[in-house]
């Protein structure tokens, strides 16, 4: 009888362990083995000025989570509905250093480092928590595809270019943990929870 | 006999609840309109008409909100650049020529019944004058 009583112990506390590793989020896109090792997808190199000419490389953001989106400042379709949820992300994280916020312009022709200055300042958000990157325009649609955006010139869509609105969590080691589709403003609590989950993770580790 | 009565009261006025509540969610009573703003003009206006930030106009707060002039808007468009440094960005409302009187009284009512506390509903008659004007 005591027998059958532990054996249920174990089992439920199995069960809450089992629970618990659900909670870290899952590496998104995918995964090979190398050598018996796990290797997970990472976004692209990339080399890019943000809106107050800073070069910014995937360096620059290896202390920090951030949340990641393409975007154009022409873009008369979707972009002010994914803008609109980023800033909403924005104001949740405001007040954690460990999180920051990156669009790539999938426009650099029209979007130099200026006119990405003076939409930051026109949406009222903070430089150094935002930034605003604008590079190489091959290299950028190209590095849209390791993020899991399609972007792609096509003279027929309003203002030039076809992309996909997601949002996307990217750790410190450069995957991608979470994402959320921009346009839905029903998705964006999901993303804002595993910002959280993520950045507490990071803070579990260091104590 | 008073005890069925009773009860045909009762679920009357329980029928008549369920329906005044499932109209009072819809709440807006300009659909047509509702209908309008969510295809044409939520993507920017945002669907709580709040915008974005300093670069999409709110229409919650609009000067316009109750004036004729928001006919001629949604009928020619708007056209405002901001200028800085040698750079501008254009924050341009399209025109949205292919719509009638009537589809613009319906946006305007829905709009104004939204967001102008002092909400008076707009005839068809005086929507056409006022694209006459602005014309």
């Amino acid at each position: 009888m005591k027998l059958i009583f532990y054996y249920i112990l174990g089992a439920f506390s199995l069960l809450l362990v089992s629970c618990k590793n659900n909670e870290t989020l899952p590496y998104l896109g995918q995964t090979v083995v190398e050598n018996g090792k796990e290797i997970h997808h990472k976004v692209g190199q990339f080399s890019h000025y943000n809106q107050d000419s800073v070069l910014m490389d995937n360096s620059s953001l290896s202390e920090y989570v951030y949340v990641a989106d393409f975007f154009f400042t022409s873009c008369p379709s979707i972009c002010p509905k994914v803008a609109k949820q980023m800033l909403r992300i924005y104001d949740t994280v405001q007040d954690e250093p460990m999180v920051k916020l990156v669009s790539f312009t999938i426009d650099p022709k029209r979007d130099d480092v200026k006119k990405l200055r003076l939409y930051a300042d026109n949406l009222g958000i903070d430089h150094n928590k935002w930034y605003f990157l604008t590079g190489d325009k091959e290299a950028t649609l190209e590095l849209a595809n390791t993020y899991f955006v399609a972007a792609f010139e096509d003279a027929d869509a309003p203002g030039g270019f076809d992309h996909s609105g997601k949002i996307l969590l990217v750790d410190k080691d450069g995957h991608v943990r979470s994402f959320s589709e921009g346009t839905d403003p029903e998705n964006t609590p999901k993303i804002i929870e595993d910002i959280k989950k993520l950045v507490a993770s990071y803070k579990a580790e260091n104590k | 006999m008073t005890k069925g009565l009773n009860h045909f009261i009762k679920c009357f006025l329980g029928g008549l609840l369920t329906i005044s509540v499932i109209f009072s969610c819809n709440d807006s009573p300009y659909m047509q309109g509702k209908r309008l703003y969510l295809a044409n003009c939520a993507n920017c206006h945002m669907e709580d008409g709040s915008g974005l930030s300093a670069l999409i106009p709110s229409i919650q707060k609009s000067v316009y909100l109750g004036k004729p002039e928001i006919a001629c808007i949604l009928k020619n468009g708007l056209r405002d650049t901001i200028f800085k440094d040698s750079t501008f960005l254009v924050r341009e409302m399209p025109a949205f020529k292919k719509f009638s009187a009537t589809e613009i009284t319906n946006i305007v009512n829905f709009v104004n019944h939204s967001w102008n506390t002092s909400f008076k509903e707009t005839t068809i008659t005086q929507i056409e004058e006022a694209i006459n004007i602005c014309q």
